[in-house]
């Protein structure tokens, strides 16, 4: 299989002041296309980090990362966020939905971003939430949602995109177990059905299960 | 669906009251600008109309007549002439004056003075009356017998209406003396100029003094508003080709250089009160805008994280601060249009400035009123104000790191 995503040697060092915390050490790893991977392993590994620096949202203090052939590290920031925009879906562990927009337009918000014509963008939201069974809730604002509902509606904002790689940020550690279910099943189906390749980063033993490839990272670097 | 208008729009209501205090005082710069402007605009208009009309738009007189003594080389000789091709020349109204130093005497006392003789269209006439005239009535046109005195001149001359008031003009051209009645006392809120003011008709003055001769041919044209004073450009010049040598013509800015110069520091004045206004304005958008700003870190964090580039972040903050001035600008112009209607049909300021202001020319009654030129200006101001508030606020935006920015807690 054709490798959509690629990171060589990656390192990242944060620095505060004189303290250097190494967050990834020299990691190496492919993700096909069409692939459903799981990064696991405990809090502190760098599932998070490699998440963010694959999907062009930090700079690597050292390595390279490739995104469908190009580098993508060495991009500007006006570059980078085109390449989010275009290529790119995210879910973030803490929802971060638009309060102020309903589950519709939060859904419709990459779209919005992207220009799209107002009737495109409210079909393609529209049947993002139809998929992850969210139709009826399309006028409420965040608040008015519960958790898993809300994290539904991020998964809707990165899908109606149609974006090639969704990036998760421990999607369901927010979630109670059968929200957390609901959700790893809707990620699963679409991935068979629409062939999205999805990444998550997740210490979800029920997520751990149903994934293709699980990548364990310990300390910075890849498991053996 | 939302646009990035109505994203705007919902954002900056999260926090009602700040915004509400941030619109008022940005809808209160409009108000006051639009009052302000509206109010130097009518003082602007007034004295422009006073001061035209005691000394014409323009005036001719004999060239350099500021360095003459001598009261016969002040005079403009067959002034009627003069005059008829003034009027063919531009088609203004004229007044014709024909001033003489003379002593004025009643039975017992006796003052020097200015004696102003002149002959004037009947418009212009009817205002001074109005204006001026406390008691009896102006002397008419080709009237040889009629005098109007100040009423403190007519004090110290101890006379009364109707009664002779004698006239010395030793060294002149005319009769050099003559006996008139006092036909009209004037008030005027320059008290000086009421212990020395006299007038009489232009015909008796030229028989008095100057036959046949004038010492300034005022012009007034029909100009109402300040702003209209533009047009005596092309005029000026039209006129100085067409002038017979040896006469010279000025306008109301060289006849009255303090006020040409109250008037040029009028706009500046203008402009530095409402850039004032904006100003402390403005403090509270960039105020309102960043605080929001940095209440939303994580949300802009997510936002520029789902691909908005730097540029779209700052159009983000740039349409808030747009949104938000321009609600507040439509607050304080609906506010400020209606005040200024309301005030429009006139208002007395005769208690703040007490006597001082007819002095200075300053208008008695004040009639607000409000140019398109100006409302437009003003609206610029706040559009300018929303966009140098958002300036800072939009470069932190367009920066942000959407990690960091993600982790961000306030």
């Amino acid at each position: 299989m054709t490798a959509v995503l690629r990171v060589e040697d990656l390192t990242k060092v944060y620095r505060v002041g004189q303290v250097e915390t190494p967050a990834l050490q020299g990691v190496s790893l492919e993700i096909a296309q069409g692939e459903f991977t799981a990064l696991a392993g405990p809090s502190g590994s760098g599932k998070s980090t490699l998440l963010h620096l694959m999907g062009g949202l930090d700079k690597p203090s050292g390595g390279e990362v490739w995104l469908e052939g190009e580098r993508i590290d060495l991009l500007s920031r006006t570059q980078l966020a085109d390449l989010r925009l275009w290529n790119l879906g995210f879910v973030f562990q803490a929802y971060n939905l638009i309060p102020v927009l309903t589950a519709l337009e939060n859904a419709a918000f990459v779209l919005e971003l992207r220009g799209k014509p107002r009737a495109e963008r409210e079909a393609l939201a529209l049947k993002a939430l139809q998929d992850l069974g969210m139709q009826d809730l399309a006028s409420r604002r965040p608040n008015q949602l519960s958790g898993g509902q809300q994290q539904r509606v991020a998964v809707a904002r990165a899908l109606a995109a149609q974006p090639k790689i969704i990036l998760a940020d421990e999607p369901t550690a927010n979630l109670d177990s059968k929200n957390g279910l609901a959700l790893i099943e809707h990620m699963r189906t679409l991935n068979h059905t629409q062939g999205v390749t999805f990444v998550f980063s997740t210490h979800d033993p029920r997520l751990l299960e149903r994934v293709d490839r699980i990548v364990r990272l310990q300390d910075g670097q890849i498991a053996a | 669906m939302f646009s990035l208008f109505s994203l705007s729009w919902r954002n900056i209501w999260r926090h009602r009251l700040r915004s509400l205090i941030t619109l008022g005082a940005v809808g209160l710069a409009v108000f006051f600008t639009l009052f302000f402007l509206s109010f130097l605009r009518a003082m602007e208009n007034s004295m422009y109309n006073n001061l035209t009309a005691s000394v014409g738009h323009l005036q001719v007189r004999v060239a350099d007549y500021r360095d003459k003594r001598e009261f016969r080389d002040l005079l403009i000789p067959q002034a009627a002439r003069v005059e008829a091709r003034l009027a063919a020349l531009t088609g203004a109204e004229r007044v014709v004056t024909l001033e003489i130093p003379a002593l004025l005497a009643g039975e017992t006392r006796s003052r020097g003075v200015l004696l102003i003789g002149n002959q004037q269209p009947e418009g212009l006439r009817q205002r001074f009356a109005q204006q001026f005239l406390a008691e009896g009535e102006l002397p008419r046109d080709g009237d040889l017998e009629g005098i109007a005195l100040g009423a403190s001149l007519a004090r110290a001359l101890e006379v009364e209406l109707g009664q002779p008031v004698y006239v010395f003009a030793p060294g002149t051209e005319g009769r050099g003396a003559g006996v008139y009645r006092l036909v009209g006392l004037l008030h005027f809120p320059d008290a000086g100029l009421e212990r020395r003011a006299a007038f009489i008709s232009l015909a008796a003055a030229q028989e008095l003094a100057a036959p046949g001769s004038a010492t300034r041919i005022e012009l007034h044209f029909p100009f109402t508003r300040f702003e209209q004073d533009a047009q005596l450009t092309p005029i000026i010049a039209q006129l100085r080709a067409g002038l017979e040598p040896g006469l010279s013509l000025e306008s109301w800015r060289e006849t009255d250089p303090a006020l040409a110069q109250l008037f040029d520091l009028m706009a500046p004045m203008m402009l530095i009160f409402a850039a004032i206004f904006f100003g402390l304005s403005g403090l509270l958008v960039v105020n309102s805008i960043y605080l929001g700003l940095l209440e939303r870190t994580r949300e802009l964090g997510v936002i520029v994280a789902l691909g908005a580039g730097p540029g779209r972040m700052t159009r983000m903050v740039v349409t808030e601060s747009l949104v938000l001035c321009v609600s507040g600008a439509l607050l304080g112009l609906a506010l400020g249009l209606l005040t200024v209607a309301g005030l429009a049909g006139g208002f007395s300021l005769d208690q703040l400035y007490g006597g001082l202001g007819g002095e200075f020319g300053l208008p008695q009654v004040i009639y607000l009123s409000l140019s398109t030129g100006d409302t437009i200006v003003t609206l610029i101001f706040a559009l300018v104000t929303g966009l140098l508030a958002a300036w800072w606020p939009a470069r932190v935006a367009a920066r942000l790191e959407p990690v960091e920015a993600m982790r961000f807690t306030a």
